[in-house]
C-alpha cells in the first residue's frame, strides 16, 4: 500500500486520539491527509517520536494517543519498545510506517534493509498484541479493533518505497509555531493547560 | 528529611507529577524516593534521551515532570535536546549527577567532569550546581524559571549534598 491511501485510511478511523508523527514522511503524509493541529509533527529528535507520545499519554490517560513512527525513526530508538511494554499504557497505540528506506533522503537503504521484523520485536520486548498489516483492505478491517482495544498495540504498516522522495512536503508551520498551535490544540480540546496566564 | 527526601518534596512542591530516570549511583537514592512516594509517576527508560522526550511529551498534556540521570547520559543526549527542545521551544527539567568534579575519582567520569559545563554554554542550556542543602528549597524558584527559558535546565547535584561514597 502506498503511503498517502494507508493515511487516508487512518484518518478514517482516527476518533478523539492526539497523533504524533515521526519526522519526514510519516508527518508530512498525515499532514497531508489531515491538516490537522491536534497532530504534533516532530521537526527534530529523530528516534523520539514514540517516547514524546509515551510521555503526552501518561499525561492525558483517557484520552487516545497514536504514535506515527517511522521505521527509520524506530531504529535509531529500539529501546522505546522495553519502555512502552514497561508502561503498559492502555490509551497508546504505536503505528510503524515501515518502507524499509529512507524515504526523504533520498531513499536510502534502510539498515538490515527487508531482514528485520518490527513486530517480532516488539513482541520480544513485551507487546501482548503486536500486529503486520501490509495492504489496505486488511487496515480498513482491522482498525475497529486496534481502535477498540486497549494499548500497548505496535502495527507495523507496511508500504510502498516511492520515488520522488520529496514528493509530499511538510506541514505548513514548524519548530516554536508548532509548540503553540499543537499546545493550544491540547487546550482547547482536552481542557488541560500547557501554557501558564502570562502564555508560557 | 534526608536530602533525597527534601528534594523529592521540592518537586511535589513545584507541582511535579511525573518523573523519567536512568540510574546513576549518585541519583539512585533520589530515583527510589520517587518511586517510595505515591505523589509522582516514575518512568524507566532504556536510554537517557527517552527521558527528554517523555518529559517534552507530557508537557503538551499539562503535567509538569523531570528527567534524572547521570552526568555520562546527559552528554549522550544533548544533540537530541537541541533538535527536540531548541527546535520546538519545549522546556524539560534535568536533574543530574555532578560526575567528575574535584572529589568524583572514577576514571571513567573525567572526561565528563571537564567537558560537560562548556558543552553546556555551547548548546547555551541554563544549569544549577546545587551543592549545599539550603539550595534545596530553589528547586520550585528553578522550575518556574526554566519554563520561561524555554529549553532545557539542568540541576547538578554534587557529592558533597548526597554526602555519597560512591
Amino acid at each position: 500500500m502506498k503511503a498517502n491511501e494507508c493515511m487516508k485510511v487512518l484518518a478514517k478511523h482516527r476518533g478523539d486520539a492526539v497523533v504524533v508523527c515521526a519526522l519526514g514522511m510519516a508527518a508530512n503524509e498525515w499532514w497531508a491527509v489531515t491538516h490537522s493541529e491536534d497532530s504534533f509533527y516532530m521537526h527534530g529528535g529523530m528516534g523520539l517520536a514514540s517516547s514524546f507520545a509515551l510521555g503526552l499519554a501518561i499525561s492525558i490517560p483517557e484520552t487516545p494517543v497514536w504514535v506515527i513512527n517511522s521505521d527509520g525513526g524506530l531504529s535509531m530508538n529500539t529501546g522505546t519498545l522495553l519502555t512502552e511494554a514497561g508502561q503498559q499504557l492502555r490509551n497508546m497505540k504505536h503505528f510503524v510506517v515501515d518502507n524499509q528506506c529512507y524515504q526523504t533522503v533520498e531513499n536510502m537503504p534502510m539498515v538490515n534493509q527487508n531482514g528485520a521484523d518490527y513486530t517480532m520485536m516488539a513482541r520480544g520486548a513485551g507487546f501482548q498484541r503486536a500486529i503486520t498489516i501490509d495492504n489496505l483492505e486488511d487496515l480498513d478491517r482491522k482498525m475497529p479493533e486496534i481502535v477498540a482495544s486497549p494499548g500497548p498495540y505496535f502495527i507495523r504498516l507496511r508500504i510502498e518505497a516511492e520515488q520522488n522522495y520529496q514528493r509530499t512536503p511538510p506541514a505548513s508551520y514548524e519548530g516554536p509555531e508548532m509548540k503553540y498551535r499543537f499546545g493550544r490544540a491540547m487546550e482547547k480540546k482536552l481542557g488541560v493547560k500547557v501554557f501558564g496566564p502570562r502564555g508560557y | 528529611m534526608d536530602v533525597n527526601e527534601r528534594i523529592h518534596a521540592q518537586l511535589v512542591k513545584a507541582g511535579v507529577k511525573l518523573a523519567a530516570s536512568l540510574p546513576d549511583d549518585w541519583v539512585n537514592n533520589l530515583i527510589r524516593q520517587v518511586e517510595h512516594g505515591n505523589e509522582i509517576r516514575h518512568v524507566r527508560v532504556g536510554r537517557e534521551a527517552e527521558t527528554i522526550a517523555i518529559c517534552a511529551g507530557a508537557f503538551f498534556g499539562g503535567v509538569r515532570s523531570v528527567a534524572i540521570m547521570g552526568n555520562t547520559g546527559l552528554l549522550t543526549c544533548t544533540g537530541e535536546m537541541a533538535t527536540l527542545c531548541l527546535r520546538h521551544m519545549i522546556p524539560v527539567f534535568c536533574i543530574v549527577s555532578g560526575r567528575g568534579s574535584i572529589d568524583d575519582h572514577k576514571v571513567y567520569q573525567e572526561v565528563q567532569g571537564r567537558r560537560t559545563i562548556p558543552l553546556l554554554q555551547a548548546y547555551d542550556y541554563p544549569y544549577k550546581i546545587i551543592d549545599k542543602d539550603e539550595e534545596i528549597d530553589d528547586i520550585p524558584n528553578a522550575y518556574e524559571w526554566h519554563r520561561l527559558q524555554k529549553r532545557p535546565f539542568i540541576l547538578f547535584l554534587t557529592k558533597k549534598l548526597l554526602g555519597t561514597n560512591a
